[in-house]
This record gives C-alpha cells, structure tokens and sequence, in this order.
C-alpha cells in the first residue's frame, strides 16, 4: 500500500514538474527606443502573459499596453496615444510563435538551449512575421527564456517622423521564468 | 533712413523675437519632460477602495463601464493574496477569481519593491496601484486587469483557523 502511495505520489509529483505547458503572468517584455538625441523612450511590462508548450514548440505572448511603466508620465502618455499605440483602441500585443525544429531539444533535461523562434507579432492589430534566437535555460522544471530582438515601428502602423529623438527600430527584450 | 529700410528692420526684429520665444518654448518643455517623475503612490491618494473579488467581477460582467470607471485609476484593493509570481528581479502579487481564473496582478513601484518580497499567498492585504484595465486573455481564456507603480497599504494579521 504504502509502496502504490509512493509510486502515485511521484507520477503526480513529475507530472507537475515537467508539465506540458510551462505558464507564467508575469513576463517581462521591455521596449527600448532611445537614441544618442533622446534617453527617455524606453519602458517595461512585468505583467505579461506567456506559454510554451515544450512538447510542440507552441508559444504565446499577450501584454497589456497600458502596464508598460515608462520613467517620465508625459512620454507614457505620447505612447499610449492615438498617434502611437492607440490603447484605448488596441489594448493588448500578442506573440505567437514556435520554436523551430523543437524534437531537437528535450526540455525535460537541465541545461541551456539555444533555439529559434519564428512566430508573428501583433501591434495595432497590424501582424507581422518575427524570426529571432532565443535561450531557453532548464532548471529543475522551470523554463527560464529570454530574447532580444528589433521591430520596425512603420510596419504597425506608427510614425515616429524625422526628428531623431525616437528609434524607428526599438529593440525588444523579454525574459520570462515559465513553471 | 528710408520708411521701406524701417519696416525691413522692423519685421527682422519680430523674426528674432519669435524664433527666440520658440526656442525658449522648446528649452522649458524639454526641461520640464526631463524632470517630472511619476508620484510616490504611497502619498497619493486613491480615488476608489474596493475588493478584489469586487473588482474583478466588475471587469466580468460589464468591461466597457469598468474600463471606464477604473482606468488609469489610483486603486486601493482589498483581499487575500491568491499567488506571488517571480518578475525578473522583483515580485507581482495576484488576486485570481477560483472560479473564473480571471485575476488582478500588481506591478510594484521601483522603490515600494522590497514591500511586495515579504509578502505571500495567504496573506490579507490592501495593495494601491495604478489600474492600467482589462484585456481578455486568448491563451488563458480570463481577464487579466493589471495595476503598475503598486505599493503596499497594510498588510492584515492573519488569524490562524
């Protein structure tokens, strides 16, 4: 009896440890425009939403637009309006992807892999294709990722003009620790 | 000197004094953006204080109206910590509806940070945050309502059942 417990137990036990779908709600996704004329367009969001599923590749991310937190109000308020990201109209961004060639990698093993990851983004409700590296470390079933990657601004839509101040190419960082 | 060398002298003079009016303009604006800050959320005051299951049920039944009412809003909420969720280098706190997986999760504040390490789930608290509204996740099938630049109000004594 005491064995069967045992043997239930740690079924359960691995069955949570290496899961599936690794989860977290609070991913971090920063956005950096800055240039050598102005250090200020630059902001984060801890509060992002992102999956991967380590059996198919599948990975999702989903951000609220209005928790990125800039250091100046004035420029978070430039970013959130109808000339920028308009979020009162698009609230959120979304990420879908894969990770390329994922029967490659066996997640269920510590260690750190580096993959690609091809997917779409969607900013403005404007979709369009992103290829980028990714690393993914494995930690006693926890997935740590990260990833950094540039978007032209144009494609969704949004206009930084002429005056320098803004990079029309921000760069993207996201990290995220996946149970 | 002539009446037309007048007017010409006359008209360079208020091109100056424009220009030099912009300028100035530019130099207060770009001083001004360089120094504002976002407040100290702990000594300002909220504008609503309400629970957490509260809240979110308002999100779920009506999301235009809660977006409306709660947007952008100085928030103190009420309740029992559901979760606490690693964030890069700090700690979110979660407020999550059992029934429906929708939650409430607040971002802390730069330097109100160390407040939201100490806390766990379980523990009854008020939490103040700027409401940044709702988006209906498609990955969790569940409103997520997230708050940025939270700090901690009171943390409640727990009494032990």
């Amino acid at each position: 009896m005491k064995k069967t417990v045992l043997v239930l137990s740690l079924i359960v036990f691995t069955n949570v440890l290496f899961a599936q779908t690794k989860k977290t709600t609070s991913a971090t996704v920063a956005f950096d425009a800055t240039t050598a004329l102005d250090a200020l367009p630059k902001a984060e969001n801890k509060t992002v939403i992102a999956e991967i599923d380590t059996q198919t590749g599948q990975i999702g991310f989903e951000a609220a637009v209005k928790n990125f937190t800039f250091p100046k109000p004035t420029i978070q308020e430039h970013f959130n309006e109808e000339r920028w990201l308009n979020s009162n109209k698009y609230p959120a961004f979304t990420f879908m992807g894969k990770i390329s060639e994922v029967t490659k990698y066996n997640f269920s093993n510590n260690g750190i892999y580096n993959v690609t990851v091809t997917g779409q983004l969607t900013i403005k409700d404007k979709t369009n294709n992103i290829t980028t590296s990714a690393t993914i470390e494995v930690k006693n079933g926890t997935l740590v990722a990260a990833a950094t990657f540039t978007i032209v601004l144009a494609d969704y839509g949004v206009q930084v003009g002429n005056s320098g101040k803004i990079a029309g190419e921000p760069k993207i960082t996201v990290s995220a620790e996946l149970k | 000197m002539t009446e037309k060398t007048a007017n010409k002298k006359g008209w360079v003079k208020k091109a100056l004094i424009a220009l030099l009016s912009i300028f100035l303009l530019g130099v207060v604006s770009f001083w001004y953006i360089l120094n504002e800050n976002f407040k100290d959320t702990a000594l300002t005051e909220s504008t609503f204080t309400v629970n957490a299951q509260e809240l979110i049920n308002a999100f779920q039944t009506n999301d235009s109206l809660a977006n409306a009412t709660y947007q952008e809003q100085l928030i103190t909420v009420h309740g029992r910590i559901t979760e606490t969720e690693a964030a890069d280098t700090t700690v979110n706190i979660k407020f999550v509806d059992p029934i429906t997986d929708s939650y409430l999760i607040f971002a802390f504040q730069a330097q109100h940070i160390s407040d939201a390490k100490i806390l766990e789930a379980g523990d009854s608290v008020a939490i103040k945050g700027s409401c940044s509204g709702n988006i209906y996740s498609q990955l969790r099938k569940a409103n997520m309502i997230s708050f940025k630049r939270a700090v901690l109000v009171e943390k409640f004594r727990n009494f032990k059942q």
